[in-house]
């Protein structure tokens, strides 16, 4: 009798298929089945403390959305949000990881120090911050004071741009090391030799840099953005904590209107329009950077 | 395939894989309203059975009674509990959608006054009355037994948390401006807190707790019936827009923000913020303050006013009334609970008379049950209860609406606004009354 297990072993595509199956199915059940239901859901009218209402209403979620002035605002709120964030932690996380990779004494334990924000929870994150930025008894204001740059305490959190400010500065002090590590790591592949060559040509710091490292490092750059893009439009903990969406609505990210929606107001057909219309949003600039970044890579 | 072609496709369903696992709402279950039959009672529970308990930390509760309690429970009974507490926003922000899809993972879960008549619609709890015995609720306080029953005429939760706020004052640093006693209106209110702030006794009147977040709903619902307005009628028709007093209620929040009576910073703050003011002796009132405050005036390491504060009324409007807000917190079943019994007996054990009087003795919280508001035991230890009295008498609800939540989300963002001094008191109410108009008369 012939052993199944080794007739599976011999025939590499069947095992190729063996081996996927459990990933496959648990990308089913935690990926592919919500995101389909989640899309059949936002067809239909599903208040969930008022079922007696329940009907299939066909796109009508998605047209109300277009009109829902506090949706469309908190779309604008995310994207400025999302892409400052990622400006900053792009150049900033370059700007570190071009350190770091010099050697000099203790940079293995400056390395570490430098994953701490990225790996504190985000719910501790934002408390720490909240309290910076505290009016009456915030770090902030007792620097900005004591240095002479403010003359009273200034209720940051209660002026729309400032608020919007330090939401992004929490956020890149927390997500900037990722984009360090993803770059310092993709920094370590870049050969010597080609620094080497290019100074016997006379080549100066920055041009070696913009014409060896940027090109180099291009791929990782691309994938980093657009993860911290995509990320930005998911932060929820950090906006609920510090500003709670205010002053006045004016940082109230998506995230906080499908989780108000959806799970406070049990309105879920509409929320999960609303989800689904923002990750269209998302996806038209996600797919041209990428079509654009990948030709740049492949003329590299 | 082109591989530039493959890139972005990867790259798109990678983009929606991200974003749609975070923002993706499971599927609704098909809800029962309450009148459908319920399932029958669960077998009695065993001994060694575990149940998942969830619900906010009594902010009263620094040195772990409840928890204390829970491990008597567990002795006594031979269940054990797994608890998980944590903040009330967090607590709601695991309940809820647990209960909305019909989750089996609580057993016993936090019911909050405002969710009271969205539950009833959506069947989400168990009835209590399938497990308590015969006159279970008699010497409980009545309003909190009417207010966690559904219209089915059964009881779904059963408080642990008689959260009725009360008006706390320092009245050390009120003699020091020179008055002998705490404000009896609004206007007394204003001056009192201007005078003190000019000679220096404190930095404001009060810090509010105006953050654009969930409890500025509770906010709006106090400082509405502290000046005698209304935000729905009986038949949960819309009046905040056309309620003269609702008007006034909000323009004496904007005007204090101005006037120098409330730290502009409450804009940003929320409640354990504006204690943490109170309790640093910066601020003369705390209009509306949890019934445990006292234990945190005794704790050095938060507090510099032990010894100086006191309890009054809520300063009255013009009909001469005072008001308060109670918030109380219940224990409910979930219907999707596999250990109902259980669950019941823990509710049972932490709402007794005597796990109640225990746990008034350790931290102070307010008892469910009439008679020991008379206790000798605990007027010994509480003689201020007796100044709660007359404010018990007036301390009204959350509006009881199913379709609170929405209230909750729109009237805060309008009313921050109109605080932020970006629209008028009237525009802000209008705006409310605009964006809710499809639930206008809906109960």
């Amino acid at each position: 009798m012939r052993n199944p297990l080794k007739s599976l072993s011999d025939n590499k595509r069947t095992l190729g298929w063996a081996l996927s199956l459990p990933a496959v199915l648990a990308i089913l059940g935690i990926v592919v089945i919500p995101v389909i239901q989640s899309l059949i859901q936002s067809f239909y009218q599903r208040d969930l403390s008022r079922p007696q209402l329940d009907a299939f209403i066909g796109l009508l979620n998605y047209q109300n959305l277009f009109a829902d002035a506090r949706y469309l605002h908190s779309m604008l709120a995310t994207f400025r949000f999302s892409l400052i964030s990622v400006i900053f932690e792009l150049i900033l996380g370059v700007s570190i990881a071009l350190v770091l990779n010099k050697n000099f004494v203790g940079r293995g334990f400056v390395r570490g120090l430098m994953i701490l924000p990225w790996a504190m929870p985000s719910i501790v994150n934002a408390a720490m911050w909240k309290w910076i930025y505290n009016a009456d008894y915030g770090v902030l204001n007792a620097l900005l004071t004591q240095v002479g740059i403010l003359d009273q305490y200034k209720i940051w959190l209660s002026d729309p741009f400032w608020a919007t400010a330090l939401i992004i500065l929490a956020n890149v002090w927390k997500e900037t090391p990722f984009t360090v590590l993803m770059v310092l790591a993709a920094l370590q592949t870049v050969p010597d030799e080609l620094y080497e060559a290019a100074k016997v040509d006379g080549s100066s710091a920055w041009q070696s840099f913009i014409s060896i490292t940027v090109p180099l490092i291009l791929p990782v750059l691309m994938i980093v953005s657009m993860l911290q893009f995509i990320w930005g439009f998911q932060t929820y903990e950090l906006i609920t904590i510090i500003t709670g969406g205010g002053p006045f609505s004016t940082t109230e990210m998506v995230t906080l209107r499908v989780y108000a929606t959806t799970f406070r107001s049990l309105r879920f057909g509409y929320g999960s329009a609303m989800a689904y219309l923002t990750s269209l949003f998302i996806l038209v600039p996600v797919v041209i950077y990428i079509r654009s970044a990948y030709k740049k890579v492949v003329e590299y | 395939m082109k591989p530039s072609r493959l890139f972005s496709v990867l790259s798109v369903i990678l983009a929606l894989a991200f974003v749609l696992s975070a923002c993706s709402t499971p599927a609704a279950p098909t809800v029962q309203p309450t009148t459908a039959p319920v399932e029958p009672t669960a077998p009695p529970a065993a001994a060694g059975e575990t149940i998942t308990v969830i619900f906010p930390k009594h902010e009263a509760d620094i040195k772990g009674a409840f928890e204390s309690r829970i491990k008597e429970f567990e002795k006594e009974s031979g269940i054990t509990v797994n608890l998980i507490q944590s903040d009330w926003d967090s607590v709601a922000n695991r309940v809820v959608p647990e209960l909305a899809t019909n989750g089996s993972a609580y057993d016993v879960v936090e019911f909050d006054n405002g969710w009271v008549a969205e539950w009833c619609g959506a069947g989400w709890a168990t009835p209590l009355n399938d497990f308590m015995a015969a006159g279970y609720t008699d010497g409980m306080i009545p309003g909190l037994v009417d207010l966690f029953s559904c219209p089915d005429g059964k009881l779904y939760g059963v408080v642990w948390n008689n959260d009725t706020r009360f008006f706390h004052y320092n009245a050390a640093k009120l003699t020091e401006a020179g008055f002998t006693e705490p404000p009896k209106t609004w206007e007394e209110f204003t001056s009192q807190s201007l005078a003190a702030k000019e000679k220096g006794a404190v930095k404001y009147g009060f810090a509010p707790f105006w953050n654009q977040e969930w409890s500025l709903g509770n906010e709006f619902h106090f400082w509405t019936y502290a000046f005698g307005g209304e935000l729905v009628d009986d038949k949960a028709c819309i009046v905040m827009n056309k309620d003269a007093n609702t008007l006034k209620a909000v323009q004496y929040m904007m005007d204090s923000l101005t006037n120098g009576v409330a730290d502009p910073a409450g804009l940003t703050y929320n409640q354990a913020a504006a204690q943490d003011i109170f309790l640093k002796g910066d601020t003369l009132f705390l209009p509306q303050a949890i019934a445990g405050l006292m234990a945190y005036t005794k704790d050095a390491t938060v507090s510099k006013v032990d010894g100086q504060i006191k309890i009054g009324l809520v300063p009255s409007a013009d009909n001469g009334k005072s008001a308060a807000l109670t918030l109380p917190e219940a224990y409910a079943i979930p219907v999707g609970s596999k250990h109902k019994e259980a669950a019941w007996k823990f509710i049972q054990y932490m709402t007794s008379k005597e796990t109640n009087k225990l746990l008034a003795q350790e931290i102070g919280i307010l008892p469910i049950w009439v008679d020991l508001f008379s206790d000798p035991d605990l007027t010994a230890v509480y003689p201020f209860w007796k100044d709660f009295q007359a404010q018990l008498a007036s301390a009204r609800g959350l509006s009881k609406l199913t379709w609170y939540s929405d209230l909750v989300d729109i009237s805060t963002a309008e009313l921050h606004k109109a605080l932020s001094g970006q629209q008028t008191a009237q525009e802000a109410l209008d705006a409310m009354a605009k964006q809710l108009s499809a639930y206008n008369c809906v109960p």
